[in-house]
């Protein structure tokens, strides 16, 4: 039969990823807060950090298949450390140069 | 029965009362969830103690290269069109590949309303060009 879907649930942590780019770019601002009286209303208006968010789900996906490959190139059943440092050197690699 | 209060407080361990203020991060539980959900098989420990290392690299990368773009168009403020020009270069967002497709992909369908305004009419298809 089919294999059962798991939801994910993927709630992006907005306040926690506004925080963190924050952090290293203090002088750095975000366009549109999501003032939710205001998602309604402005439907063509920007959401910057829902696409931050986009951006780290396919980060983690990528690493995630960078990863598993690795792993099985090793003949291992489980995801060691040495495969995810590995897949992060290529995915580092892939997204900034 | 309950525990008398004030005298029988565990013992504190020195320097760990003051409460430091917290490096924002993203849960781990939610690293976690979302990694494991696209490695599909087991993951050691120590290796999820890596992906959030990653994690850490990534975001400092990722405010690096907002900031470079939005500087170089002028502005002091990150817009969506960076987020766009930045999956370009990511090779995230293709000719064969575009936006909405990532969104529809990887958002759930709240953030998909807010992000792609033909979604909102449901299973109606309206002319999206």
């Amino acid at each position: 039969g089919r294999r059962k879907r798991k939801v994910m649930k993927r709630t992006a942590p907005r306040s926690t990823l506004r925080k963190i780019i924050k952090k290293h770019k203090p002088q750095l601002r975000l366009a549109a807060n999501t003032d939710l009286l205001f998602e309604s209303f402005f439907i063509f208006s920007f959401f910057p950090l829902l696409k931050v968010h986009l951006n780290f789900i396919a980060f983690l996906h990528r690493l995630a298949e960078e990863a598993r490959t690795n792993a099985f190139a090793d003949k291992s059943k489980i995801v060691k450390p040495e495969h995810t440092i590995a897949a992060a050197k290529v995915i580092m690699h892939f997204e900034y140069f | 029965p309950l525990q008398p209060p004030g005298p029988k407080a565990v013992p504190k361990r020195p320097g760990a009362s003051r409460r430091k203020p917290r490096e924002p991060k993203i849960a781990s539980s939610l690293i976690k969830k979302i990694f494991s959900h696209y490695v599909k098989m087991p993951v050691t420990r120590d290796a999820f103690k890596i992906v959030e290392k990653c994690c850490e690299r990534y975001f400092k990368q990722l405010s690096d290269d907002l900031e470079a773009y939005s500087s170089h168009a002028g502005r002091k403020t990150v817009e969506m069109a960076d987020l766009e020009v930045l999956m370009r270069r990511q090779g995230l967002v293709t000719d064969k590949m575009p936006m909405n497709v990532l969104i529809e992909r990887y958002l759930p369908l709240e953030y998909r309303k807010l992000l792609i305004p033909v979604a909102i009419s449901g299973n109606k298809v309206m002319p999206s060009k």
